[in-house]
């Protein structure tokens, strides 16, 4: 499957693979030549494969590495501690995995290795042609039928099982094949359990990375911005970019509920950065979600949102602005109702270029018991964007100071008519201009307008 | 009887609801191409990558202004999104494929166009959109350990950016195909870059991606002494670009398109400043010059549509030149490739 390695570049005129078999006993010039081939490969193998975290890329790139250099045909089995199994990878297709009870495996060579961490080489007694043959080196190292084929087809002399063990613990077992010719003498097994040693470092660092990146991508997944809904009568677009820009996830949010023509769109902004914010904000959506299942009304809803916030007694608060949204039934203008909580009050594009601040404003939700909140109510023409936003937006500093909301408010009119995309597009793009690749906290943008 | 072709009746039909800025109709179409079994990957290439060039042209022509660009754009996200919802229907059978751009690259279209169409022949795809730093490129290409990266650049300015995904994904032995019109017109920058692979278009991208090995090593080092020079200009270009603007006279000259503030004569001349600028880092990252005496002719072109005194071109060139005396090899490139002829119009 390994294709051509590169378009850049290929290795001049190379010598007789390591262990090949010749007539002659080999010149001082050939030996040194060896020393050489083998130090450059450990040296390259240890520095490639720190480069990769992922364990399905981390094993893809040892088997590029050790073929055809080290053996003719590698093979991976990695103990799998959550199932109890021990998954198997490569062969002459290095992206091939499968995997296998371990029970099947704890008779044969393979479990040994796993179980004792001691590596062995292994005799391969092929029968002639024709004959039934006999369980030997490759029946006990290679428990699967197709792949042990593989191997045996290459009519090897030997086996070698190379033990991985990393931090302690044997992670798995590198099955190495060298074809008809080719044997395995003794400085080139001690290279194979030198490259063992260091791939299972690498391998291990991946397991590890894999089992913890398992757990906190499903967390992740639910804390990320949603994909927006395509909803009848509206068009929406929304942007987000975390202070952690390679989390994606964050203390702004924004979230869009309802049914029919009758919507709550909401976006906010909890206190502090990163995953202890991205978890307070998965609180404030849940609760805004739950509120508006039971009422739409954007006042009801930050009055529930704050009331839930509060009882957790913690320090925390959180900005936030709905909208209940109802677009009329030939989808060219909507009623909107809004409140606010703390937060920056939305901005409407008229279709005629001129750009309004909606007049909402009221207390953070979470610091006060029991707060009221206002509601004001706009109508959304054709052609109209109203726009929602974070601070981060209009806090965003580069080398010239702040954004500031004037810049947001001169940026909108050129984009009268043309969209919630467009606008966001634009925003997003003159704000991380502006800071000139400097640090910036969270920043979300939030459109609709009316439109199929 | 006539017989229309359908494919270039769509375009025609599509290009309409492009100039109207009316994202339903051009949905619709998509749509009804689709439902009638048109290739997804003739609808994205054929009819909204293809409509999709002439909005940049009518820009570069006058005829158009910047909001006007990013409203037709934000109709042929529509229209990609529809395509995009029809090849979902059908589950992803081979790997995973990475689709981004890198930072300083706003043109999302292009990405998504080639996400869809990967995804279209078989591939799950995974969109990290406009402008994305690396670490975030990093952050996915280990957890996801997709079995290629493909990256989109259109403009010059991104191509130090592009690099930096090249490295991040080599690093971790993941083959990256890259494409767009900041290559130019053939595979020298992306070889200069350290790519896989480059591709045309969209269609060559799906084929590119198919052709790949499976693991690369990282890749090499690009050319030292230029790769420091364009590094040390990076830094440099907010004073460059100030000094050049003030110096340069297009300041003085009357523009057509003054409707709006966003396509004043002060905002044309910041982007052909940058541009410039640009050119000269793409010039020496990738040895090519064809960079600089490509962005001339735009330059021309460009100045032409706005009946600016073509001269200023000429112009242009020397104040570079002159303010680039710190950096003598992005110097001599000026010098030797910003000419200042007039391009197809």
């Amino acid at each position: 499957m390994a294709g051509p390695k590169s378009i850049a570049g290929t290795a001049p005129a190379a010598p007789p693979p390591l262990g090949a078999h010749t007539a002659h006993a080999p010149t001082e010039h050939q030996l040194l030549d060896q020393a050489r081939q083998r130090a450059s490969l450990a040296g390259e193998i240890t520095s490639q494969l720190a480069g990769s975290l992922n364990l399905r890329r981390t094993i893809l790139r040892l088997f590029a590495l050790i073929t055809p250099e080290l053996a003719d045909w590698a093979m991976l089995a990695m103990v799998d501690h959550r199932t109890g199994r021990v998954a198997l990878h490569g062969g002459h297709d290095h992206t091939f995995a499968t995997t296998v009870d371990r029970d099947r495996t704890e008779d044969l060579g393979v479990g040994r290795v796993l179980r004792s961490g001691q590596s062995e080489l292994l005799h391969v007694a092929l029968a002639p042609e024709g004959q039934t043959p006999t369980a030997d080196g490759l029946d006990s190292m290679i428990p699967h039928d197709a792949l042990r084929a593989e191997a045996t087809a290459l009519r090897p002399a030997d086996v070698l099982g190379l033990a991985l063990t990393a931090r302690g613990t044997t992670v798995g077992m590198l099955v190495l094949v060298r074809g008809a010719g080719r044997g395995f003498p003794e400085d080139d097994v001690a290279l194979a359990e030198q490259i063992a040693g260091r791939a299972a470092m690498a391998l291990d660092s991946a397991r590890l990375y894999e089992d913890r990146n398992r757990v906190a991508s499903v967390l992740q997944a639910s804390l990320r911005p949603p994909a927006l809904p395509r909803v009848p009568g509206l068009r929406l677009a929304a942007r987000f970019r975390a202070a952690a820009e390679h989390l994606d996830i964050g203390g702004d949010f924004y979230d869009v509920h309802g049914s029919e023509r009758d919507w709550l769109l909401a976006i906010g902004d909890v206190c502090g950065k990163g995953v202890e914010a991205a978890v307070l904000t998965g609180r404030a959506r849940q609760s805004i979600r739950t509120a508006a299942h039971f009422d739409r009304s954007p006042r009801g809803v930050l009055a529930a949102l704050n009331a839930v916030l509060y009882e957790e007694e913690s320090d925390k608060f959180v900005t936030a602005v709905c909208a209940r949204v109802r677009p009329a039934p030939d989808s060219r203008t909507a009623e909107v109702d809004l409140a606010a909580a703390g937060h920056p009050a939305p901005l409407v594009l008229r279709a005629d270029g001129t750009v309004e601040q909606v007049d909402v404003a009221g207390t953070v939700a979470g610091v006060l018991p029991e707060v009221g909140y206002q509601e004001t109510t706009i109508a959304l023409g054709p052609g109209d964007t109203m726009l929602m936003f974070t601070d981060g937006i209009y806090e965003a500093r580069g080398p010239e100071g702040f954004y500031g909301l004037d810049r947001v408010i001169g940026l909108l009119p050129a984009y009268a008519g043309a969209g919630p995309e467009a606008v966001c597009e634009a925003l997003e793009q003159d704000v991380v201009e502006h800071l000139g690749g400097r640090a910036h906290d969270d920043m979300a943008l939030f459109a609709v307008a009316c439109g199929r | 009887m006539t017989v229309l072709d359908p494919v270039l009746d769509a375009l025609a039909r599509y290009d309409g609801a492009l100039a109207s800025v009316d994202a339903d109709r051009a949905v619709d179409l998509v749509e009804g191409l689709l439902d009638d079994g048109v290739d997804p990957v003739t609808v994205l290439v054929d009819v909204i990558a293809s409509a999709q060039r002439t909005v940049g042209d009518r820009w570069q022509r006058g005829e158009w202004t910047v909001a006007e660009e990013h409203a037709a754009t934000a109709v042929s996200v529509s229209a990609t999104e529809a395509v995009a919802r029809h090849v979902r229907r059908t589950p992803a059978t081979r790997g995973r494929v990475v689709v981004a751009c890198a930072e300083r690259e706003w043109h999302a279209l292009p990405a998504m166009i080639v996400g869809t169409a990967l995804r279209a022949n078989g591939w799950d795809i995974t969109l990290l959109g406009a402008s994305t730093p690396p670490v975030r490129l990093s952050q996915y290409l280990h957890d996801l350990g997709p079995d290629a990266t493909a990256v989109s650049c259109s403009v010059l300015g991104a191509l130090p950016t592009t690099r930096r995904f090249i490295e991040a994904s080599t690093a971790a032995g993941i083959p990256v195909v890259v494409g767009g019109s900041a290559f130019g017109p053939d595979d020298h920058r992306a070889k200069a870059l350290g790519a896989t692979a480059w591709a045309s278009g969209a269609r060559e991208a799906v084929a590119a991606v198919r052709s790949l090995p499976t693991v690369v090593p990282a890749a090499d080092p690009v050319n030292g002494s230029a790769a420091a020079e364009q590094a040390a200009m990076e830094l440099a270009h907010h004073r460059l670009v100030t000094s050049l603007r003030e110096r340069w006279s297009l300041a003085a000259q009357i523009v057509t398109t003054e409707r709006l503030p966003l396509d004043s004569v002060h905002s044309v001349a910041a982007d052909v400043v940058n541009q410039a600028l640009h050119a000269v880092w793409a010039a020496l990252l990738t040895d090519d010059p064809r960079a600089l005496s490509h962005t001339a002719a735009w330059v021309a072109d460009l100045l032409a549509a706005r009946a600016v005194e073509p001269t200023l071109v000429g112009e242009l060139g020397r104040l570079l030149a002159r303010d680039l005396r710190d950096y003598p090899l992005a110097r001599a490139l000026v010098e030797h490739h910003w000419t200042a002829t007039t391009g197809s119009r």
